[in-house]
């Protein structure tokens, strides 16, 4: 009896000294898939993120989510700390919605990961009075949208079908007239089957679909670098580090694909792999006009909601401290500070 | 001392018409008032938040979507969503029964139908249409007609079944009387037997509602450009709860309506069936 | 009344599921207009014999003939009155009596047509007593008052025989009485032949013109190990006057005698003293059966 009471009272001991070490602050951070944002789950995988968490006396929890716009959705509800999305997104949904949200890492931009395959037609112009399927008020919504102004006309001009992004490419196959605007990987399926045509694709529009990693901008400084610095030191093992092979097997597995197959979707995703490149790209002032076009474009498609009556209504600032839209209500924020110190090596 | 049976506990109980009426109320009342505090609190954190809007935001929207044109097409959104969509539910509906109907009365009357088609449908019924889409997809397209087919393909199999089981239920006697009543068989089938599965018919059409608007909004959420399911899924991309809420709040009044609109209809219209 | 025409004639009937035998060589004679009730114990195959007279099931060997002709699958040369189920739950009383006439009259009959055979019908339900019903549905009826309706939807199409399965077995007892009475009230106005089967004794007593007992109870020159279907057992004529009242000494011990004769597992006959005194009575039996 005595000696169970002592087994007991041992075990609760150990219990909460493990307890203890629980008792760091836990993070959890969603992504879904997509080409940019393979490197979270080889981070996940490898380590990387628990030594990063460890350094900054906190745990950072990677969740993967099915389903994309889910995944923002949950971000926004405060379900997460942080979220891999786009820049149009994350303008449309956590900063619309009310949600002070911070690009704290520009991974990549779309550089040919998106675009508009056909049957039929060869040049954008030929898409006039055609049925267009696509994830309708989605990245692939604004691709279509640049390439009908680059060519002179509007969406008036042809009709579009809202297809969700689980069904677009069997949709689009089994259709013998097929039209339709997507992205990695199922544009790159599609396109290589017979007789498809890459007519328009995103590195005609280089650096305008961003993908970020957004965090909420009251997270904890603890949790920025700590992403910062895992992110970065996955950056360097695929660009040329010792583990190269192994991360990219890794990525490519995580994404359904092959390795050769993997870097095929690489070559169009324009990776920032050095931090340094990437805060410059974000003080680039291009980026302001690129912005520029996201929002007009959102608000003209009544992303901003029912009630607003101007895209002045959330505020975006940049590095430099401007602020596209009301200064007052800034609810999306791009910063340079976290990608400069990992490039000064301050992480 | 006299007994009384008593007004909520027990089995003897008899609520009166009032607390009828409160009792029914009741849970609709707490799930508002849990709305309406959790989504105050919501606001008061954060204005613009958009997962639980308050019944301004949602008037506004309602406003906007029913009562306005809209810029682009010049018509109200609410309205074509809700008529491109009970169309698509009627009619794939509509045809559910009318083929559920003659395949099942044939079946429960005729041997030689049973035996070549009773497994069949059995086994179709249980494959998840939602599962064989890209199949569905190839032979039906994308268009009104896969839409009007994937709610077909939903919801025949169980009011063929239903009225499979209903038609051989009847007694056999019936048969033989009406042939000694000088009919022949189709006259049997379709004078005696058809007209006493109506009202079963109705009834398996109100439970297939259910299972309808789930593959109607299926079927709009995968490749469409109007619809209560279509408006729902383009406004989830960029969280507009405050359109979602009402449009499933018209969802639910439709579906609602219609149920209980088809079981007054099966009182009225057919009181030897209700009466039995 | 009898003119022992073989109107309804079963030569060697024989009806077997698989290898159980339920009828077991049914030899019967039946005289037009003759008020036929056929009693057994339970389980003895009395249903079996009407559904093989109703055309319902074929007999596994064996010829059945009506007025000459042999009978096939159910078809309006006979009307049918079962305990439940005789009407259609979805007609009016109206509706159900005229159904036969409309069906046989086709979708193309004249207005005159028509109006003619909704006057007969009316005048079915005024006999029946149903006049104020017409436009009830079964379900809003007492059970004596849907039999009168199920015995008008059938008599209005003049079968040559009315085949009855119990017609009265789920009424109360009053009820009960006033059909019988009923009844006989139908079949002596209108001289039809009529096959009934009851599990009632007296009501087949108190019915019939001639008294049938199928029974399994018997023995025969086959040995013990045959697994042997029902026959009829007895066979009786009936005298109408005598029958007619319920409370006389020669009521009871005639029923005390059908009793022994068909219903006691213990009291076996053998088939060459079958009670087979009705004029139209007839049995062919092989002379292997007959041994003792």
């Amino acid at each position: 009896m005595k000696k169970a009471l002592c087994t007991l009272v041992t075990l609760a001991c150990l219990v909460s000294l493990f307890g203890g070490c629980a008792a760091q602050k836990e993070y959890p951070i969603a992504w879904s898939h997509y080409t940019g944002w393979e490197p979270w789950d080889y981070a996940d995988a490898a380590g990387i993120l628990k030594k990063w968490g460890d350094k900054y006396k906190i745990k950072i929890k990677l969740v993967r989510v099915n389903d994309y716009v889910e995944s923002i959705n949950l971000f926004t509800a405060k379900k997460y700390y942080g979220c891999a999305m786009t820049n149009m997104d994350a303008l449309t949904i956590p900063a619309l919605g009310g949600v002070d949200s911070t690009a704290l890492i520009i991974g990549d931009f779309s550089n040919g990961n998106d675009g508009i395959v056909t049957k039929n037609e060869t040049m954008v112009m030929g898409l006039k009075g055609k049925k267009v399927k696509l994830v309708q008020l989605s990245v692939s919504h604004y691709l279509l949208s640049r390439a009908l102004s680059m060519n002179g006309m509007t969406e008036k001009d042809l009709t579009l079908v809202n297809t969700s992004d689980a069904d677009i490419g069997s949709v689009f196959l089994s259709d013998p007239a097929g039209i339709a605007v997507t992205w990695n990987p199922i544009l790159m399926n599609v396109a290589q089957s017979k007789g498809v045509n890459l007519i328009f694709d995103s590195s005609k529009i280089p650096g305008e679909i961003i993908d970020l990693m957004v965090v909420h901008s009251d997270a904890p400084d603890e949790l920025k670098k700590a992403l910062v610095g895992a992110w970065y030191e996955t950056m360097a093992v695929m660009n040329g580090g010792a583990k190269a092979g192994e991360a990219l097997a890794h990525m490519a597995k995580s994404a359904g694909t092959t390795v050769d197959g993997f870097k095929a979707q690489l070559a169009t995703t324009a990776m920032f792999y050095k931090p340094g490149e990437a805060a410059k790209f974000a003080r680039n002032k291009k980026l302001a006009t690129t912005m520029e076009y996201v929002r007009t474009f959102s608000f003209e498609k009544g992303l901003y909601g029912q009630g607003n009556k101007t895209k002045d209504f959330v505020g975006i600032s940049f590095p430099d401290g401007s602020v596209l839209g009301d200064r007052n209500n800034v609810k999306l924020r791009f910063d340079d500070r976290y990608m400069q110190m990992a490039a000064d090596g301050k992480l | 001392m006299t007994w009384r049976n008593p007004h909520f506990l027990g089995f003897a109980a008899r609520p009166s018409k009032p607390l009828r009426v409160a009792l029914g109320s009741a849970l609709f009342v707490l799930c508002l008032a849990l709305y309406l505090t959790a989504s105050h609190l919501r606001h008061r954190d954060n204005p613009q938040d958009k997962i639980l809007p308050s019944f301004g935001q949602m008037a506004t929207a309602v406003y906007q979507m029913g009562f306005q044109r809209d810029t682009r097409t010049g018509e109200y959104l609410m309205l074509v969503d809700t008529a491109s969509s009970l169309r698509r539910l009627f009619i794939g509906v509509l045809l559910a029964a009318a083929l559920g109907l003659v395949l099942g009365l044939n079946m429960g009357l005729f041997p030689g139908v049973e035996a070549l088609t009773a497994v069949f449908v059995t086994v179709v019924s249980i494959i998840p249409p939602l599962a064989v889409l890209p199949i569905l997809f190839i032979a039906f397209g994308v268009d009104e007609f896969a839409k009007i087919m994937l709610i077909l393909i939903g919801t025949f199999p169980l009011i063929c079944r239903d009225i499979y089981l209903y038609t051989k239920k009847l007694p056999y006697e019936q048969v033989i009387k009406s042939l000694t009543l000088g009919a022949g068989a189709f006259t049997t089938a379709y004078r005696i037997v058809l007209p006493q599965v109506m009202p079963r018919l109705l009834e398996a059409m109100r439970l297939s509602f259910g299972a309808a608007w789930l593959f109607l909004i299926a079927a709009e959420a995968i490749a469409s450009t109007d619809g209560l399911g279509y408006r729902i899924f383009l406004m989830r991309r960029y969280l507009a709860m405050d359109v979602i809420i009402p449009y499933v709040f018209l969802i639910t009044a439709l579906g609602f309506a219609m149920d209980v609109s088809l079981k007054r209809f099966v009182l009225w219209r057919f009181r030897w069936y209700s009466g039995r | 009344m009898s003119h022992h025409d073989r109107f309804l004639a079963l030569e060697n009937v024989y009806k077997a599921y698989d290898a159980k035998v339920v009828l077991d060589d049914i030899d019967l004679a039946v005289s037009r207009g003759e008020f036929c009730t056929l009693v057994g114990p339970s389980g003895c195959g009395k249903s079996t014999l009407l559904r093989l007279l109703l055309g319902q099931e074929a007999p596994t060997a064996g010829a059945i003939m009506l007025d000459g002709a042999p009978l096939g699958y159910a078809d309006t040369r006979r009307g049918v009155v079962y305990q439940k189920y005789s009407l259609f739950p979805h007609l009016t009383v109206l509706d159900n009596v005229l159904l036969g006439k409309r069906i046989t009259a086709g979708a193309l009959a004249s207005r005159a047509v028509r109006s003619a055979m909704r006057d007969e019908a009316v005048e079915y339900l005024r006999r029946m007593g149903m006049a104020d019903h017409a436009g009830k549905y079964p379900h809003e009826l007492s059970g004596g008052m849907q039999q009168r309706v199920a015995i008008a939807q059938a008599l209005i199409m003049k079968p040559q025989v009315l085949l009855m399965d119990e017609p009265f077995g789920a009424l109360d007892p009053g009820t009960r009485e006033n059909m019988q009475v009923f009844i006989l009230e139908l079949w002596e106005e209108a001289g039809m032949t009529v096959f009934f089967v009851t599990h009632d004794l007296e009501e087949a007593v108190f019915l019939g013109t001639r008294l049938l007992v199928l029974s399994q109870y018997y023995t025969d020159g086959r040995g013990d190990g045959v697994q042997r279907g029902a026959r009829i057992v007895a066979d009786y004529q009936i005298k109408v006057a005598s029958t007619r009242s319920k409370e006389t000494a020669d009521f009871g011990a005639f029923i005390a005698q059908i009793r022994r004769e068909g219903f006691d597992p213990e009291c076996r006959r053998h088939v060459a003293d079958f009670n087979l005194r009705h004029p139209d009575s007839f049995h062919t039996v092989s002379a292997a059966e007959l041994q003792r």
